[in-house]
């Protein structure tokens, strides 16, 4: 499934932005990263990633406003977004239009079934 | 069409949950001291002098935690001891599994390229392990040792927003075991990055040597402060959380029925009985029938269908055992209907194992009755009597809560003085007497005490038989 996928991380946190380029290139994704939410839009505007990955606190342009506008962008809007935070913010994500949501700290299994899941929701279903 | 955020079940809802999850110990009282365990994916600094239980502790928690065909826990030793003899002494313990190492438990070493490449090695071999074994639990023993190869304490500082970082990132909760002292908290900036700290220590009294365990810090969690007796065991670490009073001590129901004796003679003097749950200290000087009158309130509580608890610190069981024949009742006949004896040398005495001892045996055969004999003999426990009281005190704060009528015996020097230092806690206290003159000898009682009871004022006489104390 994950052949020819991109995923763009939208992460501040090094560490955190290292683990997720790991599992999600060991996964066979293709990864693009920025570091604050301006640099994400722009990156996710130019190359319509198959997933969006944020954390909510990214400098600049929050992550959950990062989402709103992917929602509202008409290059953009098909992109699925998880919301990857540390904060406890399931329905605050829910409300900005993301796909899913999850919260840190990452552990590799965790973090790609629900990558994947985010996939096969949206398989579409004949 | 899609519909974000609804259609897709993608949503973590117990990411919202506001409790913590949480690591156990491997040990009951050592979770209730920690509020249920250690909080998950933190950092924690295990800390304390060579051999006072640190790496035991940090290993009966990896093996509580490891389960088959789930995470693994990592052990990493670095410099201070070579990992062969880590896990040579392991193996003596009872909670060590083979079945589970290898796979997961994971023992390994950093030694070596700590030796070759310096403090810096850490991070690389870190990284290496969370990448390659997803560890939901990493022990670093010994911690210190790397804090000593490094040169500078801003180089220390670095390596560890590093390494708190790396660890902060990622799901597992991290043990950095040390010999730290007290003194480096303020100091060493590994005390700053972490969220729960942990001392073990041993504090030399009289001839013995009594371990103590103390929670400094645990970030997102309340604790039980200050020090918590322990013993290592072939299991690891026994733990006697210092004794508290109940959180729940002024809302209980106070029962209103009474305990008698079954003393003759002597429950008519107090209106048919104590109350339950109360406390009443028995004093009198050696030899003036404290023991006798705890025996027959413990017998008489069996007989009645009230698990007894006997709680001694002079007569080993097989005295004990004599005692209660002496008084015409099958001992064995006794343990069996619900007579239970708790023996501790006076000379071997740790008053937070007492007390907890105390507790378990309370919990587990829901004890109604219990006599200690003697408090006096507590003291050889403690060196503080403002602890002793202290004690006393939370103790039958428990003991009222759980509807447990107590006596507590007490050797006094001068007959008919009421010691004013156990009176505050007592609800009622029964002075016994020991009259010798040129006519013979009189045994004598009177109730200094019994708070909500009218009590008999008067100082009366009893003998000691084989049937036990009869008041006249």
């Amino acid at each position: 499934m994950p052949q020819g996928r991109s995923v763009l991380v939208v992460e501040r946190d090094p560490h955190v932005r290292e683990l997720q380029l790991n599992f999600l290139t060991r996964g066979g994704f293709s990864v693009d990263y920025a570091t604050d939410g301006h640099a994400g839009l722009a990156l996710a505007e130019a190359l319509v990633p198959d997933l969006v990955v944020t954390e909510i606190l990214v400098p600049k342009l929050d992550g959950l406003a990062l989402c709103s506008h992917l929602k509202a962008g008409s290059k953009t809007s098909h992109v699925p977004v998880l919301v990857c935070s540390m904060l406890a913010a399931t329905a605050r994500a829910r409300e900005a239009g993301a796909d899913a949501f999850m919260k840190k700290p990452l552990a590799e299994q965790r973090y790609m079934d629900t990558i994947r899941g985010v996939f096969a929701a949206r398989q579409p279903t004949t | 069409m899609d519909t974000p955020g609804e259609d897709h079940p993608q949503f973590d809802e117990s990411a919202d949950a506001a409790e913590l999850p949480r690591i156990k110990t491997g040990n009951r009282e050592l979770d209730q001291i920690l509020g249920g365990g250690f909080p998950a994916n933190s950092i924690n600094i295990l800390m304390g002098e060579p051999g006072s239980g640190k790496t035991i502790l940090a290993e009966r928690m990896m093996f509580a935690n490891a389960e088959e065909d789930a995470r693994p826990v990592v052990f990493l030793s670095t410099l201070s001891e070579p990992l062969e003899k880590v896990v040579r002494y392991l193996q003596q313990f009872s909670f060590y599994d083979e079945s589970l190492l290898a796979g997961a438990v994971i023992y390994d070493s950093l030694g070596e390229e700590l030796a070759e490449h310096g403090p810096g090695a850490l991070i690389p071999k870190l990284k290496d392990v969370i990448q390659t074994t997803s560890p939901k639990m990493i022990v670093i023993d010994s911690f210190k040792a790397i804090h000593d190869l490094t040169t500078s304490m801003p180089d220390m500082r670095r390596m560890l927003y590093e390494v708190s970082g790396i660890l902060s990132a990622y799901e597992t909760t991290a043990f950095l075991v040390g010999e730290y002292s007290e003194d480096q908290i303020p100091v060493f900036p590994e005390f700053a990055v972490a969220d729960g700290m942990v001392e073990l220590a041993r504090r030399k009294h009289g001839t013995r040597d009594e371990r103590y365990l103390r929670v400094l810090k645990l970030r997102g969690s309340s604790y039980a402060e200050g020090l918590h007796a322990f013993r290592i065991t072939d299991d690891g670490l026994d733990v006697f959380p210092r004794l508290v009073s109940p959180r729940d001590a002024v809302i209980y129901q106070r029962e209103q029925s009474r305990v008698p004796t079954g003393i003759p003679g002597f429950d008519d003097l107090i209106g048919g009985g104590f109350w339950r749950g109360s406390t009443v200290v028995v004093e009198g000087r050696s030899g003036a029938g404290k023991t006798t009158f705890g025996l027959q309130f413990a017998i008489n509580g069996v007989l009645a269908g009230e698990p007894s608890l006997y709680l001694n610190f002079q007569e080993n069981p097989t005295q004990l055992a004599r005692a209660f024949e002496n008084l015409g009742k099958g001992f064995d006949s006794l343990r069996e209907r619900g007579l239970h004896l708790a023996y501790h040398s006076a000379v071997e005495l740790q008053i937070d194992s007492i007390l907890v001892g105390i507790f378990r045996k309370v919990n587990e055969h829901n004890i109604k009755r219990i006599v200690i004999d003697a408090v006096g003999d507590l003291m050889n426990a403690t060196s503080d009597m403002n602890r002793l009281r202290g004690y006393l005190y939370a103790l039958v704060q428990h003991f009222v809560v759980n509807g447990v009528t107590s006596i507590l015996t007490y050797e006094t020097s001068q007959e008919t003085a009421v010691d004013m230092r156990f009176s505050a806690i007592a609800d009622a206290v029964v002075v016994l007497g020991l009259e010798i003159d040129e006519h013979g000898s009189r045994r004598t009682l009177h109730i200094a005490k019994a708070r909500g009871i009218a009590h008999d004022l008067a100082v009366r006489q009893f003998q000691i038989s084989v049937d036990g104390v009869t008041v006249t």
